[in-house]
């Protein structure tokens, strides 16, 4: 049962302990929130330093080459504790650029994100490139308002963009970060890159594994609740219609879990081009939904609680609503499905 | 019996292959992909064929004429047999008593039961439920009292699958009604043909009869037709199931009916509304994330671990699956839903006889309301 991309998942975990303390306190996430960028630079220094940027790097480029079960599985941790770092979009920026990632992005001394989408409800990423300049916009760029570099993808390839080289729109996003939008217009080099599509799938399957930890521990809190809250001289989680419910959410959440580990396992092992879409599709769907089901169960469970700022409950639920429809919204996603049932054998 | 060799020896692809060949080569001339169960006259043929080739009894150990199969070797096995369409045979002695006697049998009742289990010669029916104890089984009424040396029973059994075909019955009785209800239940073998039994087939809602009640009246067995000891019926009965519930979740049963509800919509003409493609793959999406949940749980059977509580999650979701999926072809199929016969008496096409065939998954083999008051306790730790 020990492969060895478990082993390899644990010591990453481990480290990324520094930034992600097991079932910690969410204090700090509620402190960056609404404020600045709504993140802190100083943690994307830390994971920088911890190598996290260097995952998807393959090893010849000076990178750890790791897997996507790997990733997933730090997605999941980083969701459990509510990152609100674009850990994963820099990650994503690496698998992109490789050995042209930059040094100083590397350690985190500058902030790099990665922007790829050209239409908000689209999953269309191949504009921004117009003869030798990169001129355009990209949308819904995850954590652009604290960035030093952005790796911009076209149907050329990508682009390293630093600050000043992009006009920022922001909007506050309901976790207290922001949804922004950028604009270039601008002569740069682009790189090319072969693999963007996987990647974007990649990054797909790992904002779902994020959906994933964010459920889960949820789920866990509003269980908690259950045991503890007591009405009636009992304890709330002791009344069926509650019990059932609960059952229904952990059931999706673990089928959204074996979901997630068995397409990371087929990215892995070198699945076909229909097979990555379909399985990308899929878990979105899956983990959105999850997220969202879990959410609205959760705020219910906790009764009036649930539905103050001051319960950390609250912190999940805006988090999902701000995040589960990055990647693609669950209509889209199921139109995606549609468009492919045509195509190959059923999945 | 043939000499069997080492299956556990072989690797899985072998295996598979073996498996293959031999449902290719000995499958008797009898119904295939069959939706709903077989009688034993028409099943017949397929068991003795399994039982001359001493493959009747997968997990059994071999010392006791079984294939001795792993878990993994063993879901190969199934595998293959549904690849094929084989019918389901009548497997209440294979699985359920066979497994039951191994455990607490004496030696003298494994000696006497086995072989006729292996051989065919008796055909066994499950009496646990009752009118008035289906999910509160332990609430069960059929009482037996020890009279002159034998066990006098008297009550009522129901839902007693394919009873019509069985010569022999094990039943849960009362044998103590002043203890904790649990505390009070034994576990006895009875001849279908001793004088008091008599049966009562049930017509589903298919019209089809797959179970009887079963009447006792006065019914006398020995004293030593008890497994488990007196009042330790519960017990046993409890402790069965094992790996077998892992295959209650695979994903089969929701694929193949995927199938025949593209091919219900291909008939209707709507295989490319949008509206049916938006639900078609929302579903399609839940039979692939079943499947990988499932291989989760073969992974760990693979591994030689043992299965948890949790393993109810697949039974809960496949079942409510293939419903839902059913209800979609309801649906689809339009007015030709409320036809009694198949449309061009191709069953596959038959909307109502998949809907129908689906709603007993959330009843039998434990409820899913009651899997799920069990896996509120069990593993989220909610209190009772």
């Amino acid at each position: 049962m020990s492969e060895e991309w478990v082993e390899n998942a644990r010591m990453i975990v481990e480290s990324a302990r520094a930034i992600v303390p097991a079932d910690g306190s969410l204090e700090r996430v509620r402190k960056v929130r609404f404020e600045g960028p709504g993140y802190d630079r100083a943690v994307m220094q830390e994971a920088g330093e911890l190598g996290l940027f260097l995952m998807r790097v393959e090893e010849e480029a000076g990178g750890l080459g790791l897997g996507m079960r790997e990733t997933c599985e730090l997605a999941r941790v980083l969701g459990r504790g509510l990152l609100p770092e674009p850990v994963l979009a820099a990650i994503m920026a690496g698998a992109m650029l490789q050995g042209s990632m930059p040094e100083e992005a590397m350690t985190g001394a500058q902030v790099i994100t990665w922007a790829w989408q050209d239409a908000l409800g689209s999953l269309g990423w191949k504009g921004g490139a117009d003869g030798g300049r990169i001129k355009g916009t990209k949308q819904a760029v995850q954590g652009a308002a604290g960035a030093d570099l952005f790796a911009v993808l076209t149907d050329q390839g990508v682009a390293l963009l630093p600050r000043d080289a992009v006009t920022l729109q922001t909007a506050e996003s309901l976790d207290g970060g922001q949804l922004c939008t950028i604009s270039f217009d601008s002569e740069a080099e682009i790189l090319p890159c072969p693999t963007a599509q996987s990647v974007l799938e990649d990054a797909t399957l790992a904002h779902s594994a994020y959906l994933l930890g964010l459920s889960e521990r949820a789920l866990e809190i509003t269980l908690e609740y259950l045991r503890v809250r007591k009405q009636f001289d009992r304890p709330i989680g002791s009344f069926q219609s509650l019990q059932h419910r609960a059952t229904e959410m952990k059931v999706s959440l673990e089928l959204s879990r074996a979901a997630i580990f068995a397409t990371a396992r087929r990215f892995d092992t070198g699945a076909d081009a229909l097979t990555r879409a379909r399985g990308a599709a899929r878990v979105k769907l899956r983990a959105a939904e999850l997220a969202m089901h879990v959410s609205r169960e959760a705020i219910q469970m906790h009764g009036a609680m649930g539905i103050t700022d001051e319960a950390d409950i609250g912190l999940f639920v805006r988090k999902a609503m701000s995040e589960a429809n990055l990647f693609g919204s669950p209509r889209l996603l199921r139109a995606r499905l549609a468009e492919l049932l045509d195509e190959g054998d059923a999945a | 019996m043939t000499d069997l060799p080492d299956f556990n020896a072989m690797t899985d692809a072998d295996f598979r292959a073996l498996a293959r060949d031999f449902v290719e080569t000995n499958y008797p001339d009898i119904p295939r992909y069959t939706l709903g169960r077989l009688h034993w006259d028409e099943v017949k043929p397929w068991y003795l064929v399994l039982s001359e080739h001493g493959w009747i009894c997968p997990t059994w150990p071999r010392e006791h004429g079984g294939m001795g199969l792993t878990a993994g070797k063993h879901l190969i096995l199934i595998e293959e047999f549904e690849r094929y369409g084989a019918a389901r045979v009548n497997d209440i002695g294979p699985v359920m008593l066979g497994p039951l006697l191994l455990k607490y049998g004496t030696e003298a009742q494994k000696a006497e039961f086995l072989p006729k289990i292996l051989s065919g010669e008796h055909v066994w029916a499950q009496g646990y439920s009752e009118p008035g104890a289906g999910s509160d089984l332990a609430a069960v009424r059929c009482e037996a009292v020890l009279e002159g040396g034998d066990w006098v029973i008297n009550g009522q059994k129901t839902w007693c699958t394919l009873g019509m075909d069985a010569n022999w019955i094990f039943i849960l009785a009362r044998t103590d009604k002043t203890v904790k209800k649990q505390a009070g239940i034994s576990f006895l073998l009875v001849p279908m043909d001793a004088p008091g039994v008599t049966t009562r087939n049930i017509e589903n809602l298919e019209r089809e009869a797959e179970f009887c009640e079963v009447f006792f009246d006065d019914v006398r067995v020995p004293a030593d037709h008890i497994v488990g000891g007196v009042n330790e019926g519960w017990t046993a009965a409890k402790a069965l199931l094992g790996h077998e519930r892992v295959f209650i979740g695979a994903p089969r049963l929701s694929a193949a009916a995927m199938t025949r509800l593209k091919r219900i919509a291909l008939r209707a003409g709507v295989w490319h509304d949008p509206v049916f493609r938006d639900r078609y793959v929302a579903l399609q999406c839940d039979v692939a994330d079943l499947g990988d949940l499932f291989e989760t749980y073969v992974d760990k059977l693979r591994g030689g671990q043992t299965i948890g509580a949790d393993v109810a999650m697949l039974k809960i979701f496949q079942s409510e699956l293939y419903q839902r999926i059913s209800e979609l072809m309801m649906e689809v199929a339009g007015e030709e839903a409320g036809l009694a016969q198949a449309p061009e008496g191709d069953r596959q096409l038959h909307a109502a006889a998949t809907w129908l065939s689906a709603r007993p998954t959330t009843i039998f083999g434990g409820s899913t309301e009651i899997m799920r008051n069990m896996l509120a306790k069990a593993i989220l730790e909610l209190p009772s």
